[in-house]
């Protein structure tokens, strides 16, 4: 089993620590811990959400909305502000009612994905418009920017523990529960059951509709906090902030090795595979690599990074058969 | 192949309806064009007539290169205004995203609205060509605002400012905030494509070529997406990839936030001199600490105005001249081609001014 | 069996009818000869485009690049125009470097065996990039005057020219699917792969097929939009890429594959059409026309379940 699970991370892992050596020498400040800091500070959103749109892959849906359900809270949330008093209380209640709203933001998406049984795809595409559309309706796209904020969540954004950003544990904590969840918790292992192979984890018991219905649930629940995240990152909310990030979110997921037919999939994987995104951009300006080649490069990378990966898998299923199951855990 | 036959009968019964409708308008835009001077007389009657009986409103379209971020949304307001102050109807659409597709879309839609004047401001200025034809065939004035179109096509084009003078004002803005003529220094870009971007940007350089020989552009103009956290995230990057980087120069509304956001939380705000164009409502917090120089632009508010002001003229038959004095707006400049309308040199906003303006 | 039922795309059909009418009704200015005529001009890039995703779709999988394979076959066949050479030269390139996107696709796709979200996915980016390298994100312009005569232009004085390519084309595209060997076998290899690859047929160049069609129908697209806006630029077209994976499936085709029909899309994209007119000219906000649509995508899929519900019930009870 450890050799299995190190061999299905191991594809992108390479490509990372190639990645990485290539710029530690291009750049001396890639290696610093300060750079480091502020790659997965910046990265924290992305990472967030990338980690919700796991279990949605593992269970072979897709999750288009996931940029417009945490810019619709984050709106919330800047809406918020303006009435909430200046301290710890007030950021206290962001983080019960931010993940509350994108809780049932997320439920929506389920609802219709696991009663109405529209295919996800479908069903987000649809409530990306209706998110953003209602959001750039009542905002008008303006800014709400820091002057608003009560000053005790400017103060919680500055906090540093051991001289690492608040956002970083906050992420980490993230990864941390989600990855218990999928590992020791029924619901997390009927995820996977159900990746694995939809018809015969029913068979066994597993209440499809519910998981389903989790699965889209938690996703608002993390997009909540990823609002609140971004929030404090950019110390402003602006509407159209987060537009096209959800390519960015399925492109690190798929990278870390989950498949888009789901039951392949894991929490470190997909770290990784934010990570990759990450160093790239990272290392774009470090490198010193011509803008106008950065796309080709980022895009080129993607496409090898996918192959590889394939083939390896391709290899990894003729030596074992059958083990769908075993495999995604 | 029933529910074949059915298919194709609905849908051949949808392009007939519509061909026949075609048909009729293929035939009398025939006539007019063969009647010529006399048919398009008569058109400009009926349309007096017509707008006699609504109360002499006017109708005037202006159309944004999109609709929902801030910037549009100031002029939204000042072109409102003057619907207001001016006695017109004022249209104010576009599409959600700065897509040259969409926005032609939205400007044949409002060609079928029958308005009397549109004002748009390209996405790009090649894509509207067609379509602003079309809308002169149908005797709707036509003009641009914010970014120029094609000259020969508008009858009149307003603009907020000039883009070289800009350029080279924002670029002398920042030597001056770094207060040394020489250092690297680095330029953010909203994006790769943006044609009023690059020719401010292109005049920045050339001011920085010229007058200030020693100060050293360290890559190429670095895209930001429109976002301020990716500016944010590229500077933080810029900081650290050129440790002795004195100047950034954020060309883009977003971009110079999060360049000073970058700065702000650094700490670096003493070191390294960050001005572009941006809102002074946006700006404020970070031109306070002095994370953000200072933010060069142009009344939006009184661009959309001055748009809907000059589409009246224009409407009514009147043209601007230079010099004159346009309420609420104050005197603007006309080039010497009779038709490019500058409204005001480019102003700044610093610490001290920024509260003064709520846009 | 015997009754006559309404299939799903008829049924679409229907209220791509009753939309047309209740606009006409309630919207003054949506059935004026200039408006009917200016959506006519509008259709056929977005259809073009709809046509290739729905038949990527069929075979279960997305093509994320396809805009992009449209913006890069317009650059390469503006760049033949401005450096001098004709029309037709130009518009041969255009086919050929998007036949070469659609190529690369197709060979990642089927030959090595990567989803083919992940791939478009990256070759999204990739695309994108290369037009970036290319133009320094310029737009290209300056065509000759015969070449606007494409997308503007009309067949016979009343037709515009870009509707009759695009009817050829969707003729084409149903012919194709439903009466030659290769469009059955992008439906079976849709509904079940394996099954197909056993019996003997060659998924790897079915696929392939399908990725130089879509990337064919992308290039058309391209032509008409080059020639419509008088210019190529590297977002040519972009927002019609999830608005096309939209239509494809409110046309009915079925997202996980083997099902799909050219007149659902059709119909689909003439729905699309209509709302975001209409709405546009009611003078409705932009950002609410998107969630209208986007409402209305779920609505008429829950209308679907919810049918498909009752049939099922109808037939148990019958049996």
């Amino acid at each position: 089993m450890k050799a299995l699970l190190k061999q299905k991370e191991f594809s992108v892992l390479a490509i990372v620590i190639i990645i990485c050596v290539i710029l530690s020498f291009v750049s001396p400040v890639f290696l610093t811990v300060g750079n480091w800091m502020d790659i997965l500070e910046g990265n924290t959103v992305i990472g967030i959400l990338a980690i919700g749109m796991t279990l949605i892959i593992i269970t072979s849906d897709i999750d288009v909305s996931v940029a417009a359900l945490t810019t619709a809270v984050a709106v919330s949330i800047g809406f918020m502000f303006q009435y909430l008093p200046d301290s710890w209380f007030s950021v206290v209640l962001i983080f019960l009612i931010a993940p509350l709203i994108g809780m049932l933001l997320g439920a929506f998406n389920g609802i219709l994905v696991s009663k109405i049984q529209i295919p996800a795809i479908v069903v987000t595409l649809g409530t990306l418009n209706i998110f953003s559309g209602l959001v750039l309706y009542f905002t008008n796209g303006n800014y709400i920017n820091s002057t608003q904020f009560p000053q005790s969540f400017m103060a919680f954004s500055n906090i540093e523990i051991l001289g690492i950003p608040i956002l970083i544990y906050l992420f980490a904590l993230v990864a941390v529960s989600t990855w218990f969840i999928l590992k020791y918790t029924l619901i997390g292992r009927s995820v996977l059951a159900i990746g694995g192979n939809a018809q015969s984890s029913t068979r066994v018991g597993i209440n499809f509709k519910k998981v389903k219905m989790f699965v889209f649930t938690y996703m608002g629940f993390l997009g909540g906090v990823a609002a609140i995240a971004q929030t404090s990152y950019t110390t402003a909310v602006d509407p159209n902030g987060l537009m096209g990030l959800e390519l960015t979110v399925i492109a690190a997921v798929v990278l870390g090795g989950a498949n888009i037919h789901g039951g392949r999939g894991s929490i470190p994987g997909t770290l990784l595979g934010v990570l990759l995104l990450a160093i790239m951009q990272n290392g774009m300006i470090l490198a010193r690599i011509d803008t106008f080649w950065q796309n080709v490069v980022t895009g080129a990378i993607i496409v090898i990074a996918v192959s590889y990966d394939e083939i390896n898998h391709r290899r990894n299923q003729a030596k074992l058969a059958n083990i769908d199951v075993k495999e995604a855990s | 192949m029933r529910k074949l036959w059915l298919s194709l009968v609905v849908v051949l019964g949808l392009i007939l309806a519509a061909g026949c409708v075609s048909e009729e308008s293929a035939g009398s835009g025939g006539d007019e064009e063969a009647d010529g001077a006399e048919e398009t007389d008569n058109t400009s009657e009926e349309g007096n007539t017509e707008e006699a009986e609504s109360d002499d409103e006017l109708e005037i379209a202006v159309v944004p290169k999109l609709v929902g971020i801030p910037y549009f949304n100031a002029s939204e307001t000042g072109a409102e205004q003057a619907g207001e102050d001016l006695g017109v109807n004022v249209e104010y659409t576009g599409p959600t995203e700065a897509d040259a597709a969409a926005q032609v879309k939205v400007i044949e839609d409002l060609i079928s609205q029958d308005v009397d004047a549109i004002a748009v401001a390209p996405n790009d200025p090649a894509s509207v060509e067609p379509v602003l034809k079309k809308a002169k065939e149908n005797d709707i004035h036509v003009m641009d605002w914010d970014t120029p179109a094609d000259k020969e096509l508008v009858d009149l084009s307003v603009k907020q400012v000039d883009d070289e003078e800009f350029g080279r004002h924002m670029a002398e803005k920042l030597v001056e905030a770094m207060g040394t003529e020489e250092g690297e220094i680095a330029i953010l870009t909203g994006g790769l494509s943006a044609a009023n971007l690059n020719s401010w940007i292109d005049a920045a350089q050339s001011e920085l070529d010229e007058n200030y020989p020693d100060i050293e552009i360290v890559s190429d103009k670095i895209p930001t997406d429109e976002k301020q956290q990716v500016a944010y995230q590229k500077t933080l990057d810029l900081l650290k990839s050129y440790p002795d980087l004195k100047g950034v120069l954020a060309v883009s509304t977003p971009a110079p936030l999060g360049a000073a956001q970058a700065v702000q939380e650094k700490g670096l705000q003493d070191e390294v001199s960050v001005v572009g164009s941006a809102l002074p409502t946006d700006s404020e917090p970070f031109l306070e600490d002095g994370s953000l120089d200072t933010a060069v632009l142009w009344n939006p508010e009184q661009l959309g105005y001055l748009t809907v002001a000059l589409g009246k003229m224009l409407a009514e038959g009147e043209m601007p001249e230079d010099g004159q004095e346009i309420e609420g707006v104050g005197e603007i400049t006309v080039e010497d081609d009779g038709k490019t309308v500058i409204m005001a040199p480019p102003q700044d906003y610093t610490k001290e001014n920024a509260s003064e303006f709520d846009f | 069996m015997t009754n006559i039922k309404l299939s799903k795309e008829s049924v679409l059909g229907l209220i791509a009818l009753a939309i047309f009418v209740g606009l006409s009704l309630f919207t003054p200015g949506f059935l004026s000869s200039g408006n009917i005529n200016s959506m006519m001009f509008q259709l056929p890039e977005f259809g073009l485009i709809a046509l290739g995703m729905m038949v990527v779709i069929i075979t279960g999988g997305i093509d994320l690049s396809i805009t992009y394979i449209a913006a890069f076959s317009g650059v390469g066949a503006a760049l033949m125009m401005t450096n001098g050479f004709g029309i037709f030269p130009a518009i041969i390139v255009g086919i050929i470097f998007a036949l070469a996107c659609g190529a690369f696709n197709g060979v990642v796709v089927s030959k090595i065996g990567v989803p083919p979200i992940l791939v478009t996915l990256g070759t999204m980016v990739l695309f994108e990039g290369v037009i970036l390298a290319i133009t320094n994100g310029n737009a290209i312009s300056g065509f000759p005057d015969a070449y606007s005569l494409i997308g503007n232009g009309y067949y016979l004085g009343i037709v515009p020219f870009s509707l009759v390519i695009f009817f050829v084309f969707t003729i084409i595209t149903g012919l194709l699917l439903n009466k030659s060997t290769w469009g059955r076998r992008v439906y079976m290899y849709g509904s079940n792969d394996l099954a197909t690859l056993f019996s003997g047929v060659k998924n790897s160049k079915v696929l392939m097929k399908v990725y130089l069609y879509a990337s064919l129908l992308a290039a058309v697209s391209a032509i008409i939009m080059t020639s419509r806006y008088n210019s190529v630029k590297v977002d040519l077209g972009s927002s019609y890429l999830l608005q096309s994976v939209a239509a494809a499936v409110l046309g009915g085709t079925n997202i996980h594959g083997g099902y799909g029909k050219v007149m659902g899309t059709i119909y689909a994209v003439l729905i699309f059409q209509f709302i975001r007119n209409g709405l546009n000219l009611m003078g409705v906000h932009s950002s609410l026309v998107d969630v209208v649509i986007g409402a209305i995508l779920i609505a008429v899929l829950t209308l679907n379940f919810f049918s498909d519900k009752l049939s099922r019930q109808k037939a148990k009870a019958a049996s």
